[in-house]
This record gives C-alpha cells, structure tokens and sequence, in this order.
C-alpha cells in the first residue's frame, strides 16, 4: 500500500521538476532538453533512467501520455502531425511504429547508432516490430508477454494437468466447475484484440494475409476462416460461461487482478501480461493481494492456453519501442539519449524493478534477473515471446484494430456463425475506405 | 384546509426532492475522494468509504502535488478568464445596440447568436485542427481562446441583451439633453448601471469556457494548454489499468471548488442572467 | 419647424444606425470568424480523400465521402441513437423540471438555498458529472447497485446497450434538469395569478387549471426551453466520451465525426461529417420550430 503511494509521489515529484526544467530551458539558449514521451508503465524506472541518460549536453524530461494505448497514439499522432519539434522520444506500442514510419514522424537510426539499436542480441519478435521499409526506426526497450497465470489449487481441485499445455475449452470448463472465475481482457479496447488475435493464431489463422499486411489498404482479409470461428467460439463459450467475470465486457489488465486472491471463493485463471508477478509479490498481505507468503506460491503459470487442442498457442507480444520524432531540434541527441534508455542496463533496470521484460536475451541470461525472478517463469516468458504472434503488422494499424473492436464487443454478442464473416466485411470495406469506423 | 396542508406537504416533499437531487451527487463525489486508491482497485463498493478503506486527504494531497493537474488548472483559469473578458467585452457593445438604438439588421445580428449558440462544436474541431496546426497555434491557449469566443460570444451577447433592456435609458437622455453626446452619455451613465449584468454575463460565460471539453480535448495534446476537463479525462494514477478513480474524483472536486464559490456568492444574479432569455421583463 | 424635426429626426437615426453597426461588428465579425471561416474549409476538406497519416495521397473525391456516409449503416444507427437521447431526456427534464419549478414557485421558505443547490449541477463540468455517475453505476465502487431493488449488486451497467444508455442519460439529465427547471420557474412567474383565482373560484380542478390556465401562459417558455435544450441535448459527446468511449453501440453523431477527424486523422470524411452534422442540427431546430410552432421572436426576446 505505501509501496504504491511512495511511487505515485516519486512520480509526481520527477514529473514535476521535469516540468520546470522544461518551463526552464524551454527556447533559451542553455542546455536544451529532450522532451521524452513515456507511457505509464514503470514510471518510477523510467524517471531514473531519464536522469540517468542525461548528459552534460542535454537534459531528458518525461512527459506522460494518457493510459491507453489509443489513446497515447492519438496524442502522439497529432502532435506529430502539426510537425512539433519538441517531441524529441516517444515511447511507441510496437502496433502503430508502422503507421508512424509511414507518415514519416519517426526519424531513421544510422550507421553506428542503427547497430547499437538492432544487433544480434535483441529478440527476434522484438526486433522485427521495429524496421519498416528497411529501416531502423525505433530502438525495442522492453517486449511483453502474456501467460496463463492462476491458482494452483483451483487447478487441482478441477482435477485439470498444468504441467502439460491446456486449452481454452479446459480452462473455462474447470473454473466454472469450482466456482472460480477466467479473467481476459474485452472492453472495447486494444487488449481485446489482443486476445482475439492471438486466439486466431493459436488456431492458424491470421487477421490479414501475411504475405499481404504490409501493403496497407491492399491487405487480403483472412479472418473469416476456420481459426475465425474457432477464436469466436471460445470468447462465446467463455462469455455464455459461469466462469465470466461480472465485468467481462468492460474488463481491462486491472480488472481481474483482485479475482485471483478474493476475499471468498477459490480465484481464477487470468491470460495476462508479465507485471502480474511483481504485483503480487508486492501486495503480499495487502487487501488485492494474497493474505502471505504461503498463498503466493499458490500463483501458478502456464503457457498461453491453445485455441484448438493440440495445435501450439500463439502468446501475445507487446512491449515499447523508443522512437525519434523526426521535427525534433536535437535529433541527433535524441537518438543517442533513445540507445541510452534501450541499453542492456535499462533493460535490466525495468525488469527488476517494474516486471518490464527485456528485449534482449542477454538480459534474460543476467544474475540480476535470475535472482528477481523464478527461472521457470524467465524461460516461460522467454519462449513466449519467441513463439508469439505479433499483431498485423500494417500503416493502418488502428483502423484495423477499431474495425475488429467495433464487430466483436460485445463479448456477449460473439457467435462462430456471423461474427468472423461479418468482422471480414466491414475490414475489408474499412481499408478500402468504404465505410465508416 | 385540508387540501392546503397537502400542498404544503407536497411543496415540502418537492423541497427535499430537490435538494437530494442537487447534492446526492456531489455528496457521492466527495464521498468517493475519501475512498484510498487501493481500496478503489480492489473493489470498494457503497455510498461511504469501508472502514480501513477511507485515505483522508491523501488523495488531494497527491492531486495537488501532480504537477500536470495544477497546469490544468492554470490553464483553464488563464483560457476561461481571457475567453471570458473578450466576449464580455465585445458584447456589451453588440447588447448596447441591440437593446438601445434602432438599426438595420438588428434582426440578423440577434438571428446569427442564436444560430451560432446552437452551433455543433464537433464540427469545427476538425477543421481547427487542420489549420491551427498550419498556423502554429495548436496546443496553445490562444488555440483555444479563439474557438471558446464561438460559444461565449453568442451567450454574453443573449445575456446582456436582456439586461440592457430593464435599464432605465431615460437616465441616457437626461444626461443628452444636459449636452453630452451618445458615446459620452453610454460610458458615463450606462456603464455603471450596466455593470451588474455585465458582470452575470461573465460568470456564465466563463461557466461555459470552463465546462467546454470538446476544443481542450481535440486542439491540445500536452499540459501545455490541456484545460482541466481533459486533464481529468486522461488522469493517470500509479496503476496504468485501473482509473484512479478516488484521485480523480479528489480533482473534480477541485475542479468544482471554483464554480460552487461562484454559485454561493452570485446565486441571485446568475438566476436573473440565464432566465433573462425567456422572460420579457 | 415639422422640416426641421424630421430633419434631426432622420440625421440622428443615422448617426443611430452608424453607431450601432460600429458596436455590433466586431462580435458579429468574430462569431463568423470562428464559425463560418472553419464550416467553409470543412466543405472544402470534404470533397477530398485526406487522411493526415498519409498526407501525400490527398485526392479529389467530389460527393464520394457523403456517398459513403450517408449509405453507412453505422452513420444512421448514430443517428437514431443521438435523436433517441435527444427525445427521452428532454421529455424527461421537461417533466422533472416542471415539477421542480412548481416547487420552487410555491416555497416560501429557503428560496437562496434551493437556488443555490440547484445551480450546482448547472455549473458543475459534463465531465465531472460523466465520472461521478460512471462511478456510482459502477458495480466495483458505485452504490446504486446496492440501493436500488431488484438489481443484482453485481450487475454492469456498462455491459449492454441499453443500460449503458440509461447510465449516459441519467448523467445528462442530472446535470441539465435545473437549467429546464430555472426556465420554467421564470415562465411561471409569468402566469397572471388572477387568472388562477379565478379559475380556483370557478371550481376548475388543480388538473384544469394546469392545463387551461398554466400552461398555456407558460407556453413561450417552455417552447424556448425545449428549443435550447434539444439542442444542446442533440449534440451529446462529453458524457459519451467519459462513461462509455462508445462502447455497446452507444455513439453519438457527434462522436462519431470527433473519432474519424481526431482519431483516425480522416479529415476528408471527418469534414463530410462534420458538415452533415450541422446540417442535421439545422434540420432538427427547423424541425421543432415547426412541430412546436416556436416563436423565433420570443427566442431572440424581441418583445
């Protein structure tokens, strides 16, 4: 409890004198300052490390964006788009680096700064969330991962074998048998494409055409297939289930978290990212969190559940990319201050301390990290994230994903039948700019 | 007799209707500034903060501690306050004329506030932002001050308009006859008996500049100019899932301190400005 | 002496008419500036394909963007949605205003304090009065599961359509009941008590006198009240935007033209919408106008 009200004051105080460095220098003719986007995952490290990267030529000074990932796009889009100069870093959802590229707001890394930023250290899913057209256009600073996290009891009450991989089917059918409960993601938000895209992976699908994502408006649409139907059937199972969430349709990643350890009843299965560990590890005791020691042992993890028995899942895979504005004044020290914030260390740093993953294996393979976390979970996650299904990778990102919220939330409404085929209509009259989102 | 004590009884119900009406809300939303943040998370239902879940004031601690909430605050004094002072002014005039002189077009001046009062703000943002960002003057407060003039405008002028009619102009032509021109005779002896009504038409009006949320939503994107009706909507707390919603029910308050000042100090005259529209005096 | 009246007579109307249009033309000169001016260049954005994320391709289109809008399901389903507001809350505040302002007129005790009260949801922020309500419909934090009956205090409202529309119109007339109500107050006052007693004394039951004697004297107010606030209610987005973002259906008109010009950067439909937007705005008020035959004159207080 304190340990959460220290941070929000640790952040509110860095913020703050960010803010009168920036009110400070902001034109005059001293040290400039960089101007640093972040989003409001690890704040408190991200503080540490804008300091840190501070040299004796320029000052970095955090400027927070809203919670959502839409809308940190929107706000970072349309100052970009009025050409501002003093968005020097931004922290980017690997999803719309694409769109962002192609509107040509983010500068290119070069020559020696290009190899800092990608080289063979950097995890293949990570690594290809950040080059578009051939170019390097941003530096991965931390990948992200979802997991099946839940409580060892439950599973064994239900009789159900985690130690090989489960299916959504069995998951919902063993929580709904003990009274438990299965936490997702499904407001009407980019989490629940998340979700859905992945269920579709995990059946073999895709969204769009692969071979085709990259060619913006001229994507083929393949949602309405197979894997379409399968992804549908388990949100409708799980929807219709006992085992939903009261707040299913407007659940977020917060939401469900007070589920695993409640007050009565025997918890839940939850498909979320990896902060979830350090959150209950830091609410041992705590109202939120599990009563001591003993109960926290009882969170279990577990591979990404398979949408179809016997076909490997595709996990989620997230993270941050540190782009460049290209209107930036001091491009050139803001792609050196983005390599300082993307090191190895900085990587470490927001793994200890925020349960932030790495984008590097190197890191993964660090003495720090193995002491911070149990090994089994570092390896699940890092396989996750190396086995994972990336979201369609197109300049129109964000009309594709609206496009997918607006036809499958309600979670409620989806159904195998009409859901994918009605969903591949309307994407495809989106792209072509036939329709409105 | 008896059919009396009903109403009485009835007017007494109505009383008490009212005022629940009124403040149950704002009661609820002081309610829940007092609930703590961890409580909030993990579920806290109910009118009254659960014992062990109350924060006492830390959450307006934190609130005004957050340095992009107290630029919102700035920001939304300095736009509303300037937004306010120009409509007011240009106004006055316009009320002046239209209550006072016969002119050509009298209609089409009145016409045009109440179309623009009715205006669609939505569709302007688009627009504005496509030229203010050709201009240069996105995210700053004239970027807002300028479309604020298209709400606050058309409402001063409704406003004073129907003032400026109850005043007693034969005190104008008094000071006429004793040989002072009509801009002399507005400034000297209008103005002051005037200066009541132009001072309710600035509280509601900068009521108006205050709530907007659309333009401080669309035309900013930093603590530069975000005024306080966005600030609140992308309020971020410690844990990036969950809204803060304790904290930011704590900067509502905030955010309402300087319109219920207003209310207490001004109630009288704010109720003679906004039904001045419908009532003929 | 009749030459020379009429003489100063029509030099001082001019001088009048001079003055007055030097007063009068700044703020109509502005009010056109920051209207008209931006209404224009959303006409001309119109007919172009423009999305600021890919500024290079900007095309002419001509009437392709409102082809596509107006043969959207989705612009009409908005449509419905924003009149289905329109409709139910205004007839709802006209009743509880009604009711309100009879309160009002009859007390004889704390008039300053129920005026005061009930400026407060009049100058309370749409946004604040979103996130209050949001909350208290909440079923983690809120209490209105918990006092009304029959509802599971477990139930989201923001689950389905039509709770998530109550909770928005619950908020919307929260807030805007006491401007209705201070209206009708003011209409009330002008119901010429001589008239009542004199019904009263024709034995006309209080039912009588509310509908052959109140209300047709109160008539200019109420119509002007509902003009103002159908329209002001037509162009819903704050609460929208606070409690629901559009979720379950739940978009206004006006959200959906603020999420394809602010969004998704498509300012050439976005322009399209924004220009059908106003457009329906002028429908709507001439539609009520006629409905209701409003007197313009009493809505520009001409006496």
């Amino acid at each position: 409890m304190t340990g959460r009200r220290r941070r929000t004051a640790a952040v509110i105080a860095s913020v703050a004198l960010g803010s009168s460095l920036l009110a400070a220098c902001g034109g005059s003719s001293g040290k400039p300052t960089l101007n640093w986007y972040i989003n409001p995952d690890g704040q408190d490290t991200l503080n540490q490390l804008a300091e840190r990267c501070s040299t004796d030529d320029y000052d970095i000074a955090i400027q927070l964006l809203p919670a959502s990932a839409t809308d940190q796009r929107t706000q970072l889009a349309r100052r970009l788009a009025a050409g501002d100069s003093s968005t020097d870093l931004m922290s980017l959802d690997p999803v719309f680096v694409p769109e962002f590229a192609n509107a040509k707001w983010l500068r290119p890394f070069e020559g020696e700064q290009a190899d800092a930023v990608l080289d063979d250290d950097v995890l293949k899913g990570a690594a290809e969330t950040v080059t578009w057209n051939d170019q390097i256009v941003a530096a991965p600073q931390w990948a992200n991962t979802q997991v099946l996290w839940y409580r060892k009891s439950l599973a064994r009450a239900a009789g159900l074998d985690m130690s090989k991989p489960v299916t959504w089917d069995q998951v919902i059918d063993a929580a709904s048998q003990e009274g438990g409960t299965v936490g997702v993601q499904a407001n009407k938000y980019e989490a629940y494409v998340v979700w859905i895209n992945s269920l579709i992976q995990g059946a073999g699908g895709h969204i769009l055409d692969p071979s085709t994502v990259e060619d913006g408006r001229d994507a083929k649409v393949t949602i309405d297939s197979q894997a379409g139907k399968e992804a549908a059937a388990v949100i409708q199972k799980l929807a219709r289930s006992k085992a939903a969430q009261p707040d299913l349709t407007t659940s977020n990643e917060g939401t469900s978290l007070g589920q695993m350890f409640p007050q009565q009843g025997p918890g839940e299965f939850m498909t979320n990212w990896t902060f979830v560990y350090k959150n209950y590890e830091g609410l041992v005791g705590k109202p939120g969190g599990p009563a001591d020691e003993e109960q926290l042992k009882d969170l279990g993890w577990a591979r990404y559940p398979q949408t179809v028995e016997g076909e490997e899942s595709r996990p989620p895979i997230g993270g941050i990319d540190i782009g460049v504005g290209a209107f930036s004044k001091h491009p050139d020290f803001a792609q050196e201050a983005a390599v300082c914030v993307t090191n190895a260390e900085a990587q470490r740093d927001l793994a200890v301390n925020e349960g932030l993953m790495p984008a590097r294996q190197s890191v993964y393979d660090s003495a720090a990290l193995k002491e911070a976390y149990p090994a089994d979970l570092l390896a699940l996650w890092a396989d996750s994230i190396d086995t994972g299904g990336p979201r369609p990778k197109s300049a129109f990102y964000s009309q594709i994903s609206s496009a997918i919220q607006s036809v499958w939330h309600s979670p409620r409404q989806v159904d195998p039948d009409t859901t994918p085929k009605k969903s591949a209509d309307f994407l495809g009259a989106v792209l072509r700019g036939e329709a409105l989102l | 007799m008896n059919k009396n004590a009903l109403t009485r009884v009835g007017t007494l119900v109505g009383f008490v209707l009212i005022l629940l009406w009124c403040l149950l809300p704002v009661a609820w939303i002081i309610s829940l500034s007092f609930k703590s943040q961890e409580a909030v998370t993990n579920g806290s239902p109910g009118f009254f903060p659960q014992s062990g879940g109350g924060a006492g004031w830390q959450n307006y601690v934190d609130v005004l501690q957050d340095e992009q909430f107290r630029r919102a605050i700035l920001n939304s004094i300095g736009i509303s306050l300037t937004a306010t002072i120009l409509s007011v002014a240009l106004a006055t005039l316009t009320a002046y004329a239209v209550a006072r002189l016969e002119f050509q077009g009298k209609k089409f001046v009145l016409t045009t506030a109440l179309v623009i009062a009715m205006f669609p703000v939505v569709s302007l943002v688009g627009p504005l932002f496509d030229m203010w960002r050709t201009f240069g003057i996105y995210d700053t407060w004239i970027g807002l001050i300028i479309p604020y003039m298209s709400f606050t405008l058309p409402l001063a002028i409704w406003t004073l308009s129907a003032f400026f009619r109850e005043i007693p102009w034969e005190m104008e032509q008094a000071a006429q006859v004793d040989g002072a021109t009509s801009w002399q005779a507005f400034r000297k002896v209008i103005v002051p008996l005037a200066a009541p009504g132009v001072f309710t038409a600035a509280i509601l009006t900068f009521f108006f500049a205050w709530n907007d949320f659309v333009f401080g939503i669309s035309l900013t994107s930093t603590e530069r100019a975000r005024p306080i009706p966005a600030a609140l909507s992308f309020f971020v707390g410690a844990d990036p899932f969950n809204r803060p919603a304790s904290l930011l029910a704590a900067g509502a308050v905030v955010a309402t301190v300087p319109v219920i000042l207003l209310v207490l100090f001004f109630q009288r005259k704010i109720v003679a400005g906004l039904t001045a529209g419908a009532v003929k005096g | 002496m009749s030459t020379s009246t009429v003489n100063r007579a029509s030099d001082r109307s001019r001088g009048e008419n001079r003055l007055a249009l030097k007063l009068v033309a700044p703020a109509v000169a502005l009010m056109l500036l920051v209207t008209a001016f931006p209404m224009l260049r959303a006409l001309y954005l119109s007919f172009f394909s423009y999305s600021l994320t890919a500024p290079d391709e900007r095309e002419f289109v001509g009437l392709d963007n409102y082809a596509t809008a107006l043969t959207d399901g989705l612009f009409w389903r908005d449509t419905g949605n924003t009149v289905f507001i329109m409709v139910v809350t205004v007839a709802v505040e006209l009743v509880i205003g009604f009711a309100f302002a009879m309160v009002m007129h009859r007390l004889v005790f704390a008039r300053g304090l129920v005026r005061t009260s009930i400026l407060i949801p009049y100058g309370i922020i749409t946004v604040v009065s979103g996130f209050a309500w949001q909350f208290a419909f909440s079923n983690t934090n809120g209490f209105v599961n918990s006092w009304l009956p029959f509802v599971s205090s477990d139930f989201n409202w923001f689950a389905s359509y039509e709770s998530s529309m109550v909770a928005i119109m619950v908020s919307e007339i929260w807030k805007t009941t006491p401007f209705m109500a201070l209206l009708l107050l003011a209409g009330l006052a002008q119901v010429p008590e001589d008239m009542l007693e004199a019904a009263k004394v024709d034995g006309a039951t209080w039912w009588q006198r509310l509908w052959k004697v109140i209300l047709p004297n109160m008539r200019a107010a109420i119509m002007v009240a509902v003009l103002f606030r159908a329209l002001d209610a037509y162009r819903i987005f704050d609460n929208i935007f606070v409690m629901t973002a559009g979720a379950n259906n739940t978009e206004s008109i006006s959200f959906l033209t603020y999420r394809q010009v602010i969004e998704q950067f498509q300012l050439g439909i976005g322009s399209a919408l924004s220009v059908l937007l106003f457009l329906s705005v002028l429908v709507v008020a001439f539609l009520i106008v006629k409905i209701f035959r409003v007197n313009l004159a009493d809505a520009r207080q001409e006496a």
